[in-house]
């Protein structure tokens, strides 16, 4: 779909102007019950007409030419609000561009507005947003998942091209599986995090979120490499995925299961991925069975580390400088990790959590790293259980579950992506294709293979 | 109101370090990681500073959103509430 519509923009039968003033009609149509997007980009329609007078002088058409793209609110996007949804930074609006959308720009990408979220990204449902819950539009009435909840419902609901999510234990992942869409999370340090405002600065990667794999591999490639000016990237050279997705073949690929995922997996979303796993077997790939004994650790670990992360990140958010006092106005979920991050931090208990936390993380890592050396990926579900209706009480712990799944990879900062396996009573159900360490091309083409048969 | 949310948040948010503490009891002691590779680029070159011309700009934007300021145009904070 991605590249049918960039062929239309490459061809001149569809205009940037035309791609944008259609999803601008989208949203406002649509955004109302959605309520994917907190902001629409005023400029918008003047940029998409700046571009196509800089086709008609025959310039270089960049690799996003006329998209029409979505920023998650806690990215920075010069001249609108960053608000991460909540009230701490509602009037907060950029005054520059983060690293990836400067990137996206220079792809003559266009941005069409800032998707709604989870406050501070500190959700796995999309209903913890100081600006209102989002609908599911895959599902309505149920929860789009999270925290990149508004780029996962406007990809499904086709009010934009593309978005740039963020993913710390599972929050471009969560939402692609529960919205029927592609998501993925890079390995750590492939994209640069500049711009963006932290959650767990040791966990989060900028990603992509689209409505098939080649739109996400795509903006990936155009997002991914080293920024001289952050210490904590890999050097690595710019790989092109999109090209290589053509004729995906994944005939001899060893493709890891683990047993552990149906143990912590509702059956009725085990079934839909082990049809899943079977056709990957069809397309002539070897099923591997690969051990993770302690995948259920992973969770309780990781909320001791993000907390702690989360705690030092909000400090700054002293109401001094910009916006408001942190804990004076904001949600319960964000209240939790902050409280949670300082008692942890408190110098009595650092070796008893937090240090301890940072062994378990050690002991997942060389897990995965163990099982990655047999296999060239690993596939299983994203999300334990359906989407809940919007609404229902859940406790904490009942809503970290949602997360089961997806931490490992970030707490070993692997690659990881989700794509459309079935569904279940008409809810869709993603399957998670975890790769290594830079293994961004393999994960891609298993997605894109499934993809085609599927 | 705000006393009593707060209490139950702080005990909620202990309910997962308690969970945390019993999930990891039988496992072995390791070497801490606090970042997932150990090959990052962690030395940065000198780059070139950004022109005044930018600079300007970024503070006028940045003006924009300050809480308040002074007549000079510089940045006002209230004195804080823990040195009062």
């Amino acid at each position: 779909m991605t590249k049918a519509k960039l062929d239309q923009l490459r061809s001149g039968e569809l205009s940037p102007v035309e791609n944008v003033r259609r999803a601008l009609e989208r949203i406002s149509k649509l955004n109302p019950k959605i309520n994917a997007f907190i902001e629409v980009n005023n400029d918008v329609v003047a940029q998409a007409e700046a571009l196509e007078r800089k086709l008609k002088r025959g310039k270089r058409a960049g690799k996003l030419a006329g998209l029409a793209i979505g920023i998650k609110s806690n990215i920075n996007v010069n001249g609108l609000r960053a608000t991460c949804a909540s009230r701490t930074l509602e009037d907060y609006v950029a005054a520059y561009d983060a690293e990836v959308v400067k990137r996206v720009l220079a792809e003559d990408g266009i941005i069409i507005g800032v998707n709604n979220m989870d406050e501070f990204a500190c959700g796995s449902s999309g209903e913890t947003s100081a600006f209102g819950v989002t609908d599911n539009p895959a599902a309505p009435g149920r929860i789009p998942g999270g925290s990149s909840s508004g780029g996962g419902a406007a990809i499904a609901a086709g009010m934009c091209d593309l978005c740039l999510g963020t993913d710390t234990g599972g929050s471009i992942r969560n939402p692609a599986s529960h919205c029927g869409v592609v998501g993925v999370k890079p390995t750590y340090g492939l994209v640069p995090r500049q711009g963006l405002i932290d959650l767990g600065m040791s966990l989060d990667q900028i990603g992509p979120i689209a409505s098939d794999v080649y739109g996400a591999a795509l903006l990936l490639e155009v997002i991914a490499g080293k920024n001289q000016n952050e210490c904590v990237m890999l050097d690595v050279p710019k790989v092109s995925y999109a090209d290589k997705l053509d004729g995906a073949d994944i005939k001899g690929m060893k493709i890891g299961v683990s047993p552990q995922f149906s143990e912590i997996t509702d059956s009725a979303v085990m079934d839909v991925i082990d049809k899943s796993i079977e056709t990957l077997g069809d397309l002539g790939a070897e099923i591997v069975d690969v051990e993770l004994p302690h995948i259920e650790e992973a969770m309780p670990a990781y909320y001791l580390i993000v907390s702690v992360e989360f705690f030092s990140a909000t400090r700054k958010f002293d109401g001094r400088k910009y916006g408001k006092r942190i804990e004076d106005v904001c949600g319960d979920e964000v209240l939790r990790r902050i409280l949670r991050g300082r008692y942890i931090s408190q110098k009595e208990y650092r070796g008893k959590y937090y240090q301890r936390a940072l062994q378990v993380r050690t002991i997942i890592r060389r897990e995965l790293m163990a099982a990655l050396e047999k296999v060239d990926v690993i596939v299983g579900p994203t999300v334990p259980k359906l989407p809940h209706k919007l609404g229902t009480k859940l406790t904490p712990m009942e809503m970290y579950a949602y997360d089961y799944l997806t931490i490992p990879a970030n707490l070993a900062g692997i690659c990881g992506g989700v794509v459309k396996a079935g569904k279940v009573n008409g809810i869709p159900v993603g399957l998670q294709v975890q790769g290594m360490v830079l293994g961004e091309e393999q994960v891609l083409r298993v997605m894109r293979a499934f993809e085609a048969v599927s | 109101m705000a006393e009593e949310r707060q209490k139950e948040i702080e005990r909620s948010a202990e309910e997962i370090v308690e969970s945390f503490v019993k999930a990891a009891e039988g496992l072995p002691s390791e070497r801490e990681m606090y970042y997932s590779q150990e090959a990052y680029n962690v030395v940065r070159p000198d780059g070139k500073p950004s022109s005044s011309e930018e600079r300007t700009e970024f503070r006028k934007r940045f003006i924009k959103i300050m809480p308040a300021k002074d007549e000079d145009g510089n940045l006002r904070v209230e004195v804080a509430k823990w040195v009062k």
